[in-house]
């Protein structure tokens, strides 16, 4: 993999160098920030995140397991108790809320880390220490007949920085 | 403006609770970084505080293990009062774990725009308050090497676990918490430790930091998935926090003993919790922002917004104990009115006025506006809004066993060096694992501090540097900061 890497100290220049490339056809355009800004994300135009099926099936599938768990010990030592059924569905909602949230919860998690992509092992290219403090970058992979383009592009609205990264 | 000592006057209050609060002496997302990053490096004062919180914690280790030698009569427990200590400090910390929760999760669902200077704070103060109250169950056994008897699955050793009762939901309902307490702190703090990460010289220290960051690179990719996950944890987390502490007041509610059969528990147990986390995120967050010089973004603003929180609480508190009065006197039933009257101005009325008038008269000082922006002020109210909270605890659970339907059902209890040196020990336990954290990693959320902070811009608009400089004039113009 092969591309440019911008570093921009203003947002507005970063948003309008990404509106370009985007113009211009490159495809494939990563955006660092140091904080999640909705002016990229207008930019981006990304489909909205797949996290919340997984939050949801996970879910219905803890709050199944949750009344299963009470169920089953009931059955399997079966004692009545204050006259109540052996498996009383309305005392084991609780076991069923809190195992929901359970395993709901841990599947968002891990549906984020499995979507983002993370753990990275390495930081791969296209990436810099900055991008974490006060400054922007775009990652623009390219084939190289493009390079000089996306570099113009990048220089144009101001970037800091613009360097190719294989 | 957000430091500003004085009272506001009518037509000048900032929009306090909006997320749109503005942190004025904040000019760039390096300021933050460096400001922040630059409380993690350790002081006198610190291994001070730290010394004396093992300290503490040994004086709790050594008690136990005395306990463990002379069995559990050495705590002080005798009949009919089989519950004590123990359990009145396990429902303390597990009520201070509220306020983290709360104030990380129901506030971000709710935009209040104060909760991102002490949600850090408040989410390791959580975890910590669960992991001191995970203790008890633990501290209260004679056998505590026998300690997995409690978790409730079908066995081989003849115990029958009934999942009808309340101290099997507690299980679930704390042992829930804890992870789900623990995985938003951790996902909250990924984007922070990559900051420390890009800044961190030391190689040792750096490939910690790597690892915990799990490669993270501030790219929008993550940025998407990462906000929709911390939404969803943050909407699971808001009816967890309020489950949690119903199904504590099952522990008693469910019994029919006078003084605990009462529906009105889970919401006045909820309320409590809420109230007595305010209470220690008080004490936690107004000597930090001292310490660390973070009084511009820990503003009186924040202290302000959560000292309504910790009033309107309060008095939700307040609310409940009268109704629980009402409730005995309505009711015709001698028990309880007996019970009530005892807990009042009988056996037990040194402890009953200790928990009303720390939580229901001294807060209602918040009313005015000038003590709510004292920091002083809120910061000694904290600490009698814990010692009250402890006694309400307490007035809850040993008047109720030592009063109860029959006269061979009455008697006393006196705590020993036993339960109080483990009392101290859980102080000293919370403590260092706090004072632990907050020199390893960063005690404010970095990241989301700059979404809060304007960006440099190529082309400012002049509308947004309008309204952000709108009739305020700078702190550190006026020197206001920190002079409350």
């Amino acid at each position: 993999m092969q591309g440019v890497l911008g570093a921009f100290h203003e947002i507005d220049a970063a948003v309008h160098a990404v509106e370009e490339l985007k113009k211009e056809r490159f495809g494939d355009i990563t955006v660092f920030t140091p904080t999640p800004r909705h002016e990229f994300e207008h930019a981006m135009d990304h489909a909205p995140s797949k996290v919340r099926i997984y939050t949801l099936i996970f879910g219905l599938a803890g709050v199944t397991f949750g009344y299963w768990i009470p169920v089953w010990i009931s059955d399997y030592w079966p004692i009545v108790v204050g006259g109540k059924p052996v498996a009383s569905w309305v005392p084991y909602t609780i076991l069923g809320f809190e195992v929901m949230v359970l395993v709901g919860g841990l599947a968002t998690v891990f549906a984020m880390f499995a979507l983002a992509r993370i753990p990275r092992l390495t930081m791969t290219v296209g990436y810099d220490a900055r991008f974490s403090g006060g400054h922007f970058g775009v990652w623009v992979v390219t084939d190289p007949n493009r390079t000089d383009s996306a570099m113009d592009i990048l220089k144009k609205h101001g970037a800091e920085e613009v360097r190719r990264e294989r | 403006m957000a430091t500003t000592a004085a009272p506001y006057r009518d037509g000048e209050r900032p929009d306090i609770p909006s997320a749109a609060v503005r942190f004025p002496a904040i000019k760039d997302y390096e300021q933050v970084d460096r400001e922040i990053a630059g409380t993690l490096r350790p002081t006198l004062g610190w291994f001070t505080a730290l010394g004396i919180a093992i300290l503490c914690m040994l004086i709790g280790a050594v008690t136990w293990t005395y306990q463990i030698h002379e069995g559990l009569g050495a705590a002080g427990y005798q009949p009919p009062v089989m519950w004590g200590v123990y359990i009145v400090t396990f429902v303390f910390w597990v009520g201070i774990g509220h306020a983290g929760t709360l104030i990380s999760a129901i506030l971000y669902l709710f935009r209040a725009g104060f909760r991102t200077s002490i949600y850090r704070a408040s989410e390791a103060m959580t975890v910590f308050a669960v992991m001191t109250a995970g203790l008890f169950p633990i501290l209260h056994l004679g056998r505590p090497w026998k300690f997995f008897y409690l978790i409730p699955y079908p066995n081989w050793r003849l115990i029958w676990p009934n999942p009808k009762s309340p101290l099997v939901w507690d299980v679930f309902a704390i042992l829930t918490y804890l992870t789900i307490s623990s995985t938003f702190l951790y996902i909250g703090l990924i984007p922070d430790i990559a900051i420390l990460r890009d800044r961190e010289k030391n190689p040792v220290r750096k490939a910690i930091l790597a690892t915990l960051a799990l490669g993270w690179r501030n790219s929008d990719r993550e940025w998407r998935h990462f906000t929709r996950a911390y939404l969803f944890l943050a909407a699971f987390a808001t009816p967890l926090v309020l489950s949690v502490h119903s199904v504590v007041s099952f522990d008693f509610a469910m019994a029919l003993t006078p003084g605990w059969h009462a529906t009105i528990f889970p919401p006045y147990f909820v309320a409590g919790a809420i109230f007595s986390g305010i209470g220690m995120v008080f004490t936690i967050a107004i000597p930090l922002r001292k310490a660390f010089k973070l009084e511009h973004y820990v503003t009186l603003n924040d202290l302000d917004a959560a000292a309504k929180l910790c009033l309107f609480t309060s008095m939700v508190v307040g609310l409940a104990y009268l109704t629980e009065f009402q409730v005995a006197w309505v009711s015709g039933n001698p028990f309880e009115q007996d019970y009530f009257w005892n807990r009042v101005f009988g056996q037990w009325a040194w402890a009953a006025w200790i928990m009303l008038i720390c939580n229901m008269v001294l807060p209602l000082s918040l009313f005015s506006q000038k003590l709510r922006r004292n920091p002083h002020w809120l910061f000694i109210l904290s600490l009698f809004i814990n010692l009250g909270m402890w006694f309400e605890r307490f007035v809850i659970v040993v008047p109720s066993l030592s009063h109860e339907f029959e006269p061979w059902q009455w008697g006393g209890y006196h705590p020993t060096f036993v339960d109080y040196g483990i009392l101290l020990g859980s102080f000293g336990w919370f403590f260092m694992w706090f004072l632990l954290f907050i020199k390893q990693l960063p005690v404010m959320a970095m990241s989301e501090i700059k979404e809060i902070v304007p960006p440099r811009m190529r082309h400012p608009d002049p509308q947004l540097e309008h309204e952000l400089d709108v009739g305020y004039p700078h702190p550190s113009e006026t020197g206001e900061y920190g002079t409350a």
